[in-house]
């Protein structure tokens, strides 16, 4: 109970940061607005089909758009000396990360949705019939991604490349979240019935459970000093 | 280096070296030549071994790194130095012998196939590796970055290899490990393991070698911080 409390309390922390700054979100719905101006231009519509590619545009504007949020999840408290300060605090190492995933999580679902409404009125998608379907897949994905990379940006932010790092660390490790979380996104999009992503959802709850837990557990070597 | 490991490192290497010989006897004099494939599928005896030295060395990396973690003994992380570097060499050999045949075999140098990709993104994760250990100012950090990313690595490779599998497969399916017994030819599965024989040999010399060089290496760096903060010997200031 004192665990999620404290937990919370980082979140909590994490969320009126945010919300009173909007420096990561900012940054990252700007991101995928012009992304999504770029990829009119880039893939000219009028030749190639956007419904038909629009699961893969959406999942990398998502990466893209996060690693430009994750790499700075550390850098606010790193400039203000002030993550010494939370070390210091009577927090578990595990419950510091959770809470950080957690804020990620909070933060990355918010620029999720702007994508999915972005893309939706640039390109006239229709996003298919099963949106819990659709949600739980998308959220489950981007669970997996957020646990990865919360734990990387903690390493790279701490060494001499910084964020430079941080795509060269997570993309090989994103293979799974893209292959089940795109094909899924896909196969609802083009409206196919929910039992055909079930195995999806599985391997996305698989590795999102497996990255949290690899986090949570390591997440202590990587602040200790 | 110890003569220990210098000696085991040496016998390692000469019976390494001889093996490979008696292997490439093997691929260009003795095995059948396969039906489909001809000539070309002979890469074979050098292109599996090597992948599978290449991944075990990161099953060597991961457990060294997570009981580094745990025990925080130096010989550990040095000792995962050494099979991260022989494994990287082993992922380099997979990467360029696989091309030359898959561009007979398949018509085409590269192909989305679960096994390749797999080795180029085991290729990238140990360049990540090296990375995050050269770009810390402080070595003790880099040791820990270093074996986190070889923990979730390790982790991660078994998902990486389901979801490729999944995705797509082109690539010849599994020849030796098959719940009925290997399908391949007595000649060339004896020839595989020569080969495979040959490469963990090698494999073993360089990273002891590598292992008593990196013992060196780090023996030499502390005696140079003792000699900048050790006092002045007695009778230097008259």
């Amino acid at each position: 109970m004192e665990y999620l409390r404290q937990v919370g309390a980082l979140i909590w922390k994490d969320v009126v940061v945010e919300f009173r700054t909007r420096e990561r979100v900012a940054a990252m719905g700007g991101f995928t607005v012009l992304v999504g101006i770029l990829f009119n231009y880039a893939i000219d519509p009028t030749v190639v089909e956007p419904q038909g590619i629009a699961a893969g545009l959406i999942w990398m504007t998502i990466i893209f758009g996060g690693m430009l949020g994750l790499g700075r999840t550390f850098s606010l408290e790193e400039e203000e000396g002030a993550f010494q300060g939370i070390l210091l605090s009577p927090i578990p190492r595990d419950a510091i990360y959770l809470g950080k995933v957690a804020g990620n999580f909070i933060i990355l679902t918010v620029v999720t949705g702007l994508v999915f409404g972005v893309f939706a009125l640039f390109f006239g998608l229709t996003f298919g019939r099963h949106p819990g379907a659709l949600a739980g897949v998308v959220l489950l994905g981007i669970l997996g991604f957020v646990a990865i990379g919360t734990l990387f940006s903690a390493i790279s932010s701490r060494t001499s490349m910084g964020d430079t790092l941080l795509p060269i660390l997570v993309f090989p490790l994103m293979i799974p979240v893209i292959i089940y979380g795109a094909t899924a996104t896909a196969t609802l999009f083009a409206g196919r019935p929910v039992a055909e992503v079930d195995g999806n959802i599985r391997m996305l709850g698989a590795f999102a459970a497996v990255a949290l837990f690899a986090g949570a557990g390591l997440f202590r070597f990587v602040v200790e000093e | 280096m110890s003569p220990r490991i210098r000696w085991s490192g040496a016998a390692l290497g000469l019976l390494g070296i001889a093996t490979t010989l008696v292997l490439h006897w093997m691929v260009f004099f003795w095995v059948p030549t396969e039906r489909t494939m001809g000539v070309v599928q002979r890469i074979f005896y050098i292109h599996v071994p090597a992948a599978w030295v290449a991944f075990m060395a990161f099953g060597v990396v991961a457990i060294c790194s997570g009981v580094y973690l745990w025990l925080k003994d130096e010989r550990l992380d040095m000792a995962a130095v050494a099979a991260a570097e022989g494994g990287i060499l082993y992922t380099a050999i997979v990467l360029l012998t696989g091309p030359f045949w898959g561009r007979v075999a398949w018509g085409t140098w590269w192909s989305w196939e679960p096994r390749l990709t797999l080795t180029l993104l085991l290729f990238f994760i140990y360049i990540g590796y090296f990375l995050v250990r050269s770009s810390t100012e402080n070595p003790e950090r880099g040791k820990r970055f270093a074996a986190v990313v070889g923990i979730v690595g390790a982790l991660d490779i078994p998902l990486i290899h389901l979801s490729v599998t999944w995705f797509r497969s082109l690539h010849p399916a599994p020849v030796v490990m098959r719940p009925d017994g290997p399908s391949l030819h007595p000649d060339m599965l004896a020839t595989l393991f020569v080969g495979l024989g040959a490469s963990t040999l090698v494999f073993f010399s360089f990273f002891l070698f590598r292992y008593g060089l990196e013992r060196m290496n780090r023996a030499l760096a502390h005696r140079e911080i003792a000699a900048q903060g050790a006092p002045q010997p007695e009778g230097a200031a008259s």
